[in-house]
């Protein structure tokens, strides 16, 4: 509707138009930068949903991404699955232990769930380096691909396609009163359970959907790679998804999305100072939680959206909220 | 001989103890539909545990809680909430990162069968009950003390519930919002609504309720009419600690 139109979704538009560009105007190098970019964006942005709009800080949303890509890359090698099959199947898989998991931190919140889930993601990388017979342990399985030829374009694109999917998917559940119920329970589940919400539901919900999207980009991710290893469930990997989602903006979708792409393209760009680009990424972490808490992509968006308003009638912006106009928030 | 009131609210022999300390113990007490109680007593006497049982936060020991004639204990929070038990906390939780129009409709929504223009309707009309029309998209985060009590209670009434548990709505209030949550409770009692009001300030629950409970030491010491219960030496005893009050009154 042209009445709720604002800068910030002109931004939004301008930037999918970009990512569409792109590999016209970019060198193949680029091209495979950002079709890597497009799996950490659908890790960062569903780590969002589950941290930043449901709270739950797990450490094994990367845990998750190696069961998609080993699951989808060993029933298609081992039982010679179709991918067809075998990607569906794999993110049923993840989406049925997510929601164990979800039950088994039913009671868990903050320090705790961060350090079960943790303990999950280890738990499952010793697996993949402990069962070298199935998984060919550090080694390295390699993977079939997608697509003939060796152009990374079909893949960028691919990549790009299951990100908008998720996007749209994600913000769907958003505009639902389950992602009203997940923000209540964010804030404050005994509240929310006071105000008659079925926190385990919900928090089994998120899960669940979190787990299936974080399978598809591991799905995603090794098909394209065309080789796994246990290395993909390292600490590091989960604290670069965190600094993505966090930097972009961890309460907002399309801000996890522009974080992962950005801090992705900026560890490449800065890939000759080696391991200081991490430091330098650390820092960044540091400022924007100092300032910005809620990450820079928001803050953009506000100064677009202010700087349009009508003198003296500037618009309530709701933080922390999704997009929800004509849902819940009424922004005058 | 006319059949004394059917009880709508009946908690019998409550105990809960959390390891060695006793917080509830042997603990009964029964309300009719649309009565007011004041439940009082010194800190530490067992008040907000009692909620906590009656709300379903907590789960009893042993004992039980019919509402409405139906055994409640057992069930998860929530589904007490949906069976008509409203409650506010004694330190406001809100959903602070949240609008306060976004705090109200969340119970309504959680009636699958309500929709949203329909929360929204129903958050409206308790906006205009409260007086907070102007702050329908302000942050809770943002509200002073007293007016985080008074969207708590408005939340509660967003549940439509038939029994509401007010623990310490009058607690920090400044004085000219205490007359107003007042005034809000006489109206809800005169509407029907069956209300626990727990609360330290005497004069302020005296002014709503006919009939108090007392407790201390997590028992049930004294419950009648507020002004006999607040005469009771026992109830004086356990406030001041005189036994003076005790022995003039064996």
């Amino acid at each position: 509707m042209l009445g709720t139109f604002r800068r910030s979704h002109g931004l939004q538009a301008l930037l999918l138009l970009v990512a569409l560009a792109a590999p016209a105007i970019a060198g193949p190098y680029w091209v495979h930068v950002g079709a890597l970019a497009w799996y950490y964006a659908l890790l960062a942005a569903s780590w969002a949903l589950l941290a930043g709009y449901a709270g739950q800080f797990s450490f094994a949303h990367i845990a998750f991404a190696a069961l998609g890509g080993y699951g989808s890359a060993l029933l298609t090698l081992r039982l010679g699955l179709p991918l067809a099959l075998s990607v569906p199947l794999t993110v049923i898989l993840a989406m049925v232990l997510g929601a164990l998991m979800g039950a088994l931190v039913l009671r868990l919140s903050g320090p705790y769930l961060a350090l079960f889930t943790l303990a999950v993601a280890e738990i499952f990388r010793l697996m993949l380096v402990a069962e070298e017979d199935v998984t060919r342990g550090s080694l390295g399985l390699e993977v079939p691909g997608l697509f003939p030829g060796g152009s990374d374009v079909p893949y960028y694109y691919l990549g790009l396609g299951l990100v908008l999917l998720a996007l749209l998917a994600m913000n769907g559940l958003l505009m639902t009163r389950v992602g009203l119920f997940l923000r209540a329970i964010r804030e404050d589940e005994h509240a929310a359970q006071a105000s008659g919400v079925n926190t385990t539901l919900h928090k089994i919900i998120v899960f669940v959907t979190t787990a299936g999207m974080a399978a598809l980009a591991g799905t995603y991710y090794g098909h394209f790679v065309g080789i796994l290893s246990p290395n993909m469930v390292i600490i590091p990997e989960m604290g670069l998804v965190i600094a993505m989602a966090v930097i972009g903006g961890i309460e907002s979708l399309p801000g996890a999305v522009v974080g992962a792409v950005v801090v992705y393209a900026l560890s490449e760009i800065l890939r000759e100072y080696g391991e200081w680009r991490f430091v330098l990424l650390g820092l960044a972490l540091i400022v924007v939680q100092r300032f910005a808490q809620n990450g820079l992509f928001p803050v953009v968006e506000r100064y677009l959206d202010r700087r349009a308003a009508p003198p003296g009638k500037s618009p309530v912006v709701i933080e922390n909220a999704p997009n929800m106009e004509g849902e819940y928030a009424k922004p005058s | 001989m006319p059949n004394p009131p059917e009880a709508y609210l009946a908690a019998r022999t409550l105990h809960k103890h959390f390891g060695g300390i006793i917080a509830v113990e042997d603990f009964s007490a029964e309300l009719r539909r649309g009565e007011i109680v004041g439940l009082i007593g010194p800190n530490g006497s067992g008040k907000t545990t009692t909620i906590n049982l009656v709300a379903g936060a907590l789960r009893p020991d042993s004992g039980s809680i019919m509402l409405d004639g139906r055994d409640i204990v057992g069930m998860p929070t929530y589904a007490f909430a949906r069976a008509g038990v409203g409650r506010t906390f004694q330190v406001p939780r809100l959903f602070k990162r949240m609008t306060v129009i976004e705090n109200l409709i969340v119970p309504a929504l959680t009636d699958t069968g309500t929709s949203r223009r329909q929360a929204e309707a129903r958050a409206r009309e308790i906006l205009a009950f409260v007086r907070f029309e102007h702050l329908a998209d302000a942050y809770a985060r943002t509200l002073s003390g007293g007016q985080q009590k008074l969207l708590e209670l408005g939340r509660a009434l967003m549940l439509r519930p038939s029994l509401l548990l007010l623990d310490e709505p009058f607690a920090g209030v400044h004085p000219r919002l205490l007359e107003q949550i007042v005034e809000h409770i006489r109206m809800l009692s005169s509407e029907g609504y069956t209300i626990v009001l727990v609360d330290h300030n005497l004069d302020a629950v005296r002014s709503v309720v006919r009939r108090t409970l007392v407790m201390a030491r997590g028992r049930k010491i004294a419950d009648g009419p507020s002004e006999e219960v607040l005469q009771h030496p026992a109830v004086i005893h356990a406030y001041t600690g005189s036994r003076k009050a005790l022995e003039a009154h064996p």
